[in-house]
């Protein structure tokens, strides 16, 4: 649905945008212009040396001691510029390549947006962004960096996924598991569809492990709604299997399934403190990443 | 077992395939869709599957149902009792429509009359017939009817009921229905066909004869079978209320004057409830006003008789007309009687025994009888001597009273007879039996022998007495009961035997004395009559003149003779009936004018002659209208009404009973409710008919169908 407010941050608009970097533009552009103030100040626990005040510092990391000892002004340099390592962890399965109307984004032109704004969202505050494509395996990996140059590899790599093959998200698990021993952020873009049932419960193990993990459940409004009513033949778009039905004789009951699955998840996601969100692909980028850079903010304080 | 009006449309049935065909060969293809939901899918396809299953079973049965119904009911499917009836056969009927154009069917009701709305029905139930059926009409109006086999000719049953009229005459559905039942038995290769009469009536009761056995035809293997009869009332149940002139009858009432009579008419109350007083009045043709009004309070169902007094100013042919106030069925509301009012008697009283001494003369006792108040006599007294010179054609009858001779005039006399002249003999002393005999030979009754005297004169014992006496006679006719006795009392001292009567055409003995002599003797000689008292009308021979029976007796007498006392009231004719009329040598029948008032020739009304022996001629005809009809004749170049040839034309008083028939008798008559039925009559017509129709209940089901498959779209 156009925003009339933000125009630049609807979906239908992002649709029509060809590149990853211009919706991803539109979107920080969007997002920025709508904070007063950056949450983000730049701290660090492991201190390096100091450096020599220059006009433009920060005056609160005035190193005050130095100052007593030296008489000038010295300004404390940490050893680790970013404060966050956040793996942004991006389904490429088949069923992510799905859109419901013609000018609607697939989800995964959704999700790969959703990430590649938050992977410049996070690099410019100095966090580390990392990427994770996965389908039945993980396809594409980027550890996380916090510096600018490292957009460009992740922008590319988001932009080259093509959606095929089943959603296996615990390899993109394991991986995570396996390649962050610090405390991270991990933000799971996918529409869930996963064969494995316990994706959930990883996911809980790896909160219990100390990451924060964020969910951005993607849906297409089409599969919300289920708006068929002529008979259909569906076919599983991660595997060859196919089903005939007419679509008003099987809408109540996919609705209500739909609705029942949902709910778990949700349920699920609370019980293991996971952060979760539902994304229709035809939401407002802003009105999803806002809302998570709020809470974010509100963590880091 | 279930039988169809329209077999033929049950190729429809195929239609029931439709929803099958369209399953096989017009299913829609369904889009391919790859759909990432596709497990959700999957799982409510499973759990929706023996449902939507069973919904689409319903919805096939549904609209395969529905079709077939409408297919059935097009059909027109009845269920029926295979009983013996003709229409049991499912499939197309010959058809016999027979319309009644009775009398009663001529009753207004709704604004029309129940003919018309009779015929519309009948037209309805020709237009429904498929055109596989053949049909026949049949006109039920009183005439014998003819049987006819159906047919393809639907234009000619068009016709013949879109022209027809009701007519004024009485119809015997029993009759027709059998003649309709024999058209159908005659239809060549309708062997196979069932076989249906639709009888359009107004259902009165009197049209039927449910004692006759009903209608039958041959049927296959030669076993008779009954059709189906289906009874459409033109009166859809309504009852029919009626007030009817039934009868009008007019006797002479010598208490009233000598041209009184006694009317009695006859009145009807067909209704079932009370209709309170009604006023009837009665006029006599060229009177401005009405001779009499009455009320009446007639109760429903029942007959009422008024009887009203009536004096004729004049003799001659007279119309009366009793009239009831105009009701919805006026052909019976007036009923007319015609009759002929004698004229005066005028009587020649011829004196063999003249006296200045009146209780001496022979003619003073009949005199004084004949110049009564009430008399229609007017006698011319004379003397033997002055009859030479009489103009005997100015008198309707002569009495001879004691007269030796006639003379001369024997031959006049015998003329006069011959041409319709009365003659009164008398006896006494004057009488010279030969004499007599000579003279009057070829006008006594019977020749006259000699003189007995039984007693002598004034004695009482061993008088004679009038013993057989004919009283049937109309001269004697009211000598009946304790009348009788003043005939019988009277004492005979002395009368004159006859002889035996010669050849030629024997005498009338009315009255004998006891030892069986003639007293009163009747001959006809010519157009006229001779009257032999053997006895004297003073007092020589007996003292009969003093007793109270002689003035009426000599008055009868008069008028006996003279043609007075013939029964002239004109029997009305039923319409319908023929008529015969005889015009005498000389005359033509100009025209025949109707109770409307327009006249009509001859040969507009069919009219055939036949000669008479006389030279004259009889013309029969037929009327159809009721009411007083005139004769309009030609003689000697000129044309005249001959008030003498009116008379009047009655509708069957069995019309004027408009009382229904029960429908359940009617039906159980036909053979019940298996092969007969009623239409038209409030509560289903008396039990049943020939198939409960079912095609109603099969449009029913289908538009429930039709909903049910709706409600499960929805």
């Amino acid at each position: 649905m156009a925003s009339p407010s933000r125009p630049l941050l609807d979906p239908e608009v992002l649709a029509r945008l060809g590149t990853l970097k211009l919706r991803v533009r539109s979107v920080t552009e969007g997002i920025l212009s709508g904070l007063h103030r950056s949450p983000h100040h730049g701290q660090s626990v492991e201190f390096a040396e100091h450096k020599e005040y220059a006009p433009g510092d920060d005056v609160r990391r005035i190193d005050w001691k130095a100052y007593g000892k030296f008489d000038k002004y010295y300004v404390k340099q940490f050893e680790q510029e970013t404060n966050l390592r956040c793996h942004l962890v991006v389904d490429s399965s088949g069923s992510m390549g799905w859109k419901g109307a013609p000018g609607r984004l697939t989800k995964l032109e959704y999700g790969a947006a959703l990430a590649a704004s938050l992977a410049w969202l996070l690099v410019r505050q100095a966090d580390a962004a990392g990427l994770l494509l996965c389908a039945g395996e993980v396809v594409r990996s980027i550890p996380p960096r916090a510096s600018a140059g490292h957009l460009q590899p992740i922008l590319e790599a988001l932009s080259a996924a093509v959606p095929a093959g089943p959603t296996r998200l615990d390899a993109a698990i394991d991986w995570v598991v396996e390649h962050a021993p610090r405390r991270s952020a991990v933000v799971l873009i996918s529409d869930l569809f996963d064969q494995d049932q316990r994706l959930l419960k990883q996911l809980a193990q790896l909160s219990r492990r100390g990451h924060e993990v964020t969910i951005f459940h993607l849906l297409d409004p089409a599969e919300l709604t289920f708006p068929f009513e002529e008979p259909t033949l569906f076919l599983s778009m991660e595997d060859g299997r196919s089903v005939e039905a007419v679509g008003r004789e099987v809408k109540q009951g996919y609705l209500g399934l739909m609705a029942a699955w949902l709910a778990g998840v949700k349920r699920e996601a609370a019980e293991a403190d996971l952060d979760y969100t539902l994304c229709p692909t035809d939401r407002p980028l802003d009105e999803v990443l806002l809302p998570f850079l709020a809470r974010r903010e509100r963590h880091a304080a | 077992m279930i039988g169809f009006l329209d077999p033929a449309l049950l190729w429809g049935l195929g239609a029931a395939a439709l929803p099958l065909l369209v399953h096989l060969f017009f299913r829609r293809r369904p889009r391919p869709l790859a759909f990432p939901a596709f497990e959700f899918v999957l799982r409510a396809r499973r759990q929706t599957e023996r449902r939507l299953k069973l919904r689409k079973l319903l919805l096939f049965l549904a609209r395969t149902l529905v079709l077939a119904a409408v297919a059935l009911a097009l059909a027109r499917p009845r269920a029926e009792r295979p009983e013996t009836s003709a229409a049991a056969a499912a499939g197309p009927a010959a058809t016999v429509i027979l319309l009644d154009a009775s009398g009663s069917m001529s009753y207004r009701l709704g604004g029309e009359t129940l003919f018309e709305r009779g015929r519309r029905e009948a037209l309805a139930a020709l237009a429904r017939l498929g055109n596989q059926e053949p049909v026949a009409a049949l006109l039920c109006d009183g005439a014998t009817p003819r049987a006819v086999a159906p047919s393809f000719d639907r234009a000619a049953a068009r016709q013949l009921l879109s022209e027809a009229q009701p007519t004024a005459l009485h119809a015997d559905l029993t009759t027709c229905l059998a003649a309709a039942a024999q058209g159908l038995g005659e239809g060549r290769g309708q062997e196979r066909l069932a076989r249906r009469i639709v009888v359009v009536t107004d259902l009165t009761a009197t049209a039927w004869r449910l004692e006759a056995p009903p209608p039958e035809l041959p049927g296959p293997g030669g076993k008779p079978v009954r059709p189906e009869v289906v009874v459409v009332d033109a009166a859809r149940g309504a009852a029919l209320p009626n007030l009817a002139v039934t009868g009008l009858t007019a006797e002479p009432d010598a208490a009233v004057g000598p041209r009184g009579y006694r009317v009695t008419a006859t009145v009807l109350d067909a209704g079932v409830e009370r209709a309170g007083e009604v006023s009837l009045t009665l006029r006599a043709a060229g009177d401005a006003r009405p001779a009499v009004r009455a009320f009446l309070d007639v109760p429903p169902g029942a007959t009422v008789r008024k009887t009203f007094s009536h004096p004729f100013t004049a003799g001659g042919p007279a119309v009366l007309t009793a009239a009831l106030p105009a009701d919805p069925l006026t052909l019976d509301d007036q009923r007319s009687l015609t009759l002929r009012v004698p004229r005066e008697v005028k009587a020649l009283v011829v004196d063999g025994a003249p006296s200045p001494m009146k209780l001496r003369d022979e003619a003073w006792f009949v005199e004084a009888a004949l110049t009564s108040a009430a008399s229609p006599v007017r006698p011319t007294l004379i003397d033997a001597e002055a009859l030479a010179g009489a103009d005997l054609h100015a008198f309707d009858v002569v009495l001879l009273l004691n007269v030796r001779s006639v003379g001369s005039r024997a031959a006049d006399l015998e003329a006069f007879v011959h041409g319709g002249g009365g003659l009164f003999l008398s006896m006494g002393d004057q009488i010279d039996p030969d004499e007599v005999n000579r003279e009057l030979a070829a006008l006594l009754p019977l020749p006259l022998h000699l003189v007995k005297t039984a007693a002598a004169p004034g004695a009482e014992r061993g008088a004679a007495r009038l013993a057989r006496i004919d009283e049937a006679h109309p001269a004697l006719a009211v000598f009946t009961g304790e009348a009788r006795e003043g005939l019988v009392g009277a004492r005979f001292q002395r009368y004159m035997l006859t002889r035996p009567a010669g050849r030629g055409e024997p005498p009338v003995v009315l009255a004998a004395f006891d030892d069986g002599a003639p007293a009163l003797v009747e001959a006809r000689r010519g157009k006229g009559r001779v009257l032999l008292y053997t006895s004297t009308v003073d007092r020589d021979w007996t003292d009969w003149p003093l007793r109270t029976s002689f003035l009426p007796a000599m008055q009868r007498f008069a008028g006996w003779l003279s043609g007075a006392l013939d029964d002239r009231r004109d029997p009305p004719t039923v319409v319908g009936s023929p008529r015969t009329l005889h015009l005498e040598p000389g005359r033509r029948l100009a025209a025949l004018v109707g109770p409307d008032g327009k006249s009509r020739t001859g040969r507009d009304l069919g009219v055939t002659s036949a000669a008479t022996a006389d030279g004259g001629a009889d013309l029969t005809f037929t009327p159809l209208q009721p009411g007083a009809w005139q004769v309009q004749v030609e003689e000697r170049g000129g044309a005249r009404l001959d008030g003498a040839l009116a008379f009047a034309a009655v509708i069957d008083p069995r019309e004027s009973d408009t009382r229904r028939l029960d429908p359940a008798a009617l039906t159980a008559w036909l053979g019940g409710g298996g092969s007969a039925r009623v239409d038209g009559w409030p509560g289903g017509g008396g039990g049943g008919g020939p198939g409960v129709p079912l095609w109603s209940i099969l449009l029913a089901v289908a538009v429930a169908l039709f909903l049910a498959e709706a409600a499960l779209l929805a």
